[in-house]
């Protein structure tokens, strides 16, 4: 599906991150790996460090911490929020959403719309395309929030997967505009492929209790490269095409942030050099899922984006197999520095 | 061998760690460091060095070094 919607803007980002500093060698190494093999698998992907809530900390505590923050800075009266939107695969509860909750921790209006979106990866532009379309028809200020904590959700003995992911929430004011430029969206699904990242039971088709056997993330990381350069970079520039842009003019292409090596062979494959494209976030922070694009835009880009406007391309893409791009113009804007949660 | 397969075979081995002194014979299931890693270079490899896409579940139905190098265009 192709987008294109005017007048609207993002005019603050803000992100919060799990406290708990995790070494990727110092917990391979306690886990009984090779040194050397750790070596070369943290040289070659890019794997550092990385920073996983606290237990008892979930998406809705980093998500509500990131909101709050942004409402300060912002100066903005909570009850001037029409809708609220939480992107997570990491709620609180099967029921009720977590946007409900949040609505209430914030003391937003009963008035206001507050929905889920089910989504990983891909979901931060997912919901920037909901905000929009809301601000397109009659909403004037959209709040989303996207986080996840899959740390929690991995098995800690899956040494493939469970060193790769940190855990953040992230908060988005998106608001209608009468002067600025357009924001484009591309999205695509292939379910297909939804088995190379799932948690096989505690749904309905499996109901199991939380942290039984087949409760954790399972994730085949080569189907997922394949997938990702097979459909991201058309994807990226078609928003590209969409914007009148090129790698060339544009400023930077922002990609969720797997880990370095995906995110280094992809943006080549979209004809971008490694200098636009962020990719030094996922070495200290993890893999964030949603909240990895504006977490990067935060960490590679808020100064500037404080000063000056930056055209961005942004692309998303996982659990689903599910994949989203955008191309707008961002800032200057208020963007808050990311600080972890909860805070010293 | 033949002059395509040398030249291929040692711009792999150059990019994928796992590969160093390998021939074609060679069975990737012995090479110690064969794993999850490797079949991550590789599909890299082939993308951007070959401009082809193989996709995982093909790569691990290849037993030796000459398979892989099978789904290189001739």
């Amino acid at each position: 599906m192709h987008s294109s919607l005017s007048n609207i803007r993002i005019s603050c980002l803000a992100v919060s991150t799990g406290s708990v500093v995790r070494d990727f060698r110092a917990d391979g190494l306690a886990a009984g790996i090779d040194p050397a093999q750790l070596e070369r698998v943290a040289k070659a992907i890019g794997l550092r460090e990385r920073r996983v809530a606290a237990p008892g900390v979930t998406t809705l505590d980093l998500c509500e911490d990131a909101a709050r923050r942004l409402l300060e800075e912002m100066a903005v009266d909570p009850t001037s929020i029409d809708a609220l939107i939480f992107v997570t695969q990491t709620p609180d509860y099967l029921q009720p959403n977590n946007s409900s909750l949040l609505q209430a921790r914030l003391g937003l209006c009963k008035s206001v719309a507050a929905f889920d979106i089910t989504q990983g990866c891909s979901g931060w532009i997912y919901g920037l395309h909901q905000a929009a379309l809301l601000c397109s028809h009659g909403a004037a200020r959209v709040l989303v929030c996207a986080g996840d904590t899959l740390s929690h959700q991995t098995d800690p003995k899956d040494t493939a997967t469970h060193p790769i992911f940190g855990d953040a929430g992230s908060a988005t004011l998106v608001e209608k505009t009468g002067s600025e430029s357009a924001m484009h969206f591309i999205f695509g699904t292939d379910g297909s492929g939804a088995p190379a990242i799932m948690v096989p039971t505690g749904g309905a088709r499996q109901p199991v209790a939380a942290g039984a056997p087949g409760a954790y993330l399972k994730m085949d990381g080569a189907e997922v490269f394949n997938f990702a350069l097979r459909e991201v970079p058309p994807a990226v520039a078609g928003v590209l095409k969409l914007a009148g842009w090129t790698p060339a003019t544009a400023d930077r292409l922002v990609l969720h942030q797997a880990n370095r090596f995906v995110v280094s062979a992809v943006a080549r494959k979209c004809g971008f050099p490694d200098a636009k494209c962020p990719m030094d976030l996922v070495e200290q922070f993890g893999n964030q899922s949603s909240a990895s694009i504006p977490a990067a835009l935060v960490h590679a880009c808020g100064s500037t984006l404080q000063e000056q406007p930056l055209k961005i391309a942004a692309c998303g893409y996982g659990v689903g197999l599910s994949w989203g791009a955008a191309a707008f113009t961002i800032g200057p804007v208020v963007v808050p520095p990311m600080l972890p949660f909860p805070r010293r | 061998m033949p002059r395509d397969d040398a030249k291929n075979l040692a711009a792999l081995c150059a990019d994928v760690d796992a590969l160093a002194g390998a021939n074609l014979e060679t069975v990737l299931a012995t090479l110690p460091n064969w794993d999850s890693l490797a079949v991550l270079l590789t599909i890299s490899h082939f993308e951007h060095t070959h401009a082809v896409g193989i996709t995982a579940t093909q790569l691990r139905s290849c037993r030796t070094v000459r398979d892989l190098l099978a789904h290189l265009p001739r």
